[in-house]
């Protein structure tokens, strides 16, 4: 989440405090949206991403993760790209947002289980919105999305 | 030969490097400066009953020039072959200004007084060709509000509405904040009479970025002027090229007078503080004070802001309050 430091450059989160490089080269993404680290944001945005138009400005908690549909049938993602859902502290509001390259991918699940935890509320609360939520049976999309595809072949071998 | 027994006073109509065009009893005078208008002669006040008359210390002014459009000045005719040359002496006292930081390089900034002593501003955008730029308008307002200025703002190019979609959602901000708005169309006339009773008897100025019609509609307003107009350029990604390249300031036939300037891309504002910039968006200056912070406040990320519980609210364009986060970013 962004300090009030600049628009669109590097910034301090306000949650975790860490450092953050708006860089693109290293997040993958022309509006860094989250903190990489605790994956908060800030309520920055109110038609499009990165329109900067909402004065809210609170801060944004993630509460689960969804899958946007590609409508692009032949990218690798083909099934969808995996997104987090944040709500705003301040005003409720509901977002979805596409995860950075360099975000935390252990952050990233431990929203999942959180979510998994308080489903039905998040559920209910998104469905409201028209956002799906991941479910625990969702596990191994989410791991080949964050790992890459050989994890889905590897996993059983694990277990 | 310098007469100097008589000064006379005149307004500056036009100004090109070095020669300034001063209207004075019917006649246009082409005048110069004299060397002292280019530096400010600072003299001693401890002893004001003093005889002896002397300068204490003479500073370079902080201007890039000393005289603007619109400026009252008192000149020295030169009687010479030629007729009709001046000095110019002395600038009277501005009753208004429209300046801006001068874009010049260096680390000290200037002032750039684009027009002095007009009655009304008027902000030119078209509808496309090219595309609004609203941060534009937010600056000009914000500084003819610094000025205590009236402004109109004035939308061309109304035969290509078709062209913008979001044009009328993007005006209804600035309608909803009170300032008054002339669609006209230079091509078909629309809302040039209209116009043209707001601009008599007055003095106002065209400003706005370079391709939006300005000296278009001046040549509708007044079609004897016959000034020069081009096409917007379209290798520049439509930014517009620089036809008209210096200030004039015409009369009216109806009465008054209009200030065309060249475009200008840049509109730094000039004399305005951080803590007074929420004053100069009408919408907002109720709800300064109101907040958890008082005047403390910057609207930015402090908790119980009344300006952002505004926004939120309705109350206030998100557009206009990301333009005073804009500004307030560069005071």
């Amino acid at each position: 989440m962004r300090n009030h430091v600049s628009s669109f450059g590097d910034f301090r989160c306000t949650h975790c405090h860490n450092l953050v490089s708006a860089a693109h080269t290293l997040s993958g993404v022309n509006n860094r949206n989250h903190c990489p680290y605790c994956l908060w944001s800030s309520h920055l945005d109110l038609f499009v991403a990165g329109d900067r138009l909402s004065a809210c400005k609170g801060q944004m908690k993630p509460i689960g993760l969804t899958m946007k549909k590609s409508r692009n049938k032949y990218r690798l993602e083909a099934r969808g790209e995996l997104m987090l859902i944040h709500e705003c502290t301040e005003c409720a509001a509901l977002s979805i947002n596409r995860i950075a390259a360099d975000d935390d991918s252990e952050s990233i699940l431990m929203v999942f289980h959180d979510s998994c935890e308080h489903n039905d509320q998040i559920f209910q609360l998104c469905e409201q919105h028209g956002i799906v939520t991941l479910g625990a049976d969702a596990i191994r999309t989410i791991q080949a999305q964050l790992y890459g595809p050989l994890i889905e072949a590897l996993i059983p071998m694990w277990e | 030969m310098i007469t100097n027994d008589q000064d006379d006073t005149g307004i500056v109509f036009r100004k090109t490097t070095g020669h300034y065009t001063v209207h004075a009893n019917g006649r246009d005078i082409d005048c110069v400066l004299s060397s002292l208008i280019h530096k400010q002669l600072i003299y001693p006040t401890a002893d004001p009953t003093s005889l002896r008359h002397r300068v204490q210390e003479v500073r370079k002014i902080d201007h890039v020039d000393p005289i603007a459009i619109g400026d009252r000045v008192r000149f020295i005719p030169i009687a010479e072959a030629r007729q009709n040359r001046g000095l110019i002496t002395e600038v009277l006292p501005r009753l208004s200004k429209l300046s801006r930081p001068a874009p010049v390089p260096g680390q000290r900034v200037f002032e750039q007084v684009i027009v002095s002593n007009v009655d009304l501003v008027l902000p030119v955008f078209a509808v496309a060709e090219p595309t609004p730029k609203w941060g534009l308008l937010d600056r000009y307002l914000v500084s003819a509000e610094s000025s205590k200025l009236s402004v109109l703002i004035v939308i061309t190019k109304l035969d290509m509405a078709w062209k913008n979609k979001d044009f009328d959602s993007d005006l209804e901000a600035y309608r909803r904040t009170g300032y008054p708005i002339q669609l006209v169309s230079a091509n078909t006339c629309e809302g040039i009479e209209e116009l043209k009773r707001t601009l008599q008897g007055k003095t106002s100025v065209l400003v706005g970025k370079s391709g939006v019609g300005k000296t278009s509609l001046l040549n509708a307003i007044q079609p004897g002027l016959g000034l020069r107009v081009k096409e917007v350029s379209k290798g520049e990604q439509g930014k517009g090229r620089h036809t008209t390249t210096h200030l004039e300031m015409f009369r009216l036939d109806f009465g008054g007078t209009i200030v065309d300037t060249p475009g200008m891309r840049e509109f730094g504002l000039w004399e305005v503080s951080g803590e007074e910039l929420a004053y100069l968006f009408p919408e907002m200056a109720n709800h300064v004070g109101k907040c958890k912070f008082g005047l403390s406040c910057h609207h930015d990320t402090e908790p119980g802001c009344a300006i952002r519980k505004a926004v939120m609210a309705g109350e206030i364009s998100p557009h206009r309050y990301k333009s005073y986060m804009n500004l307030r970013r560069e005071l």
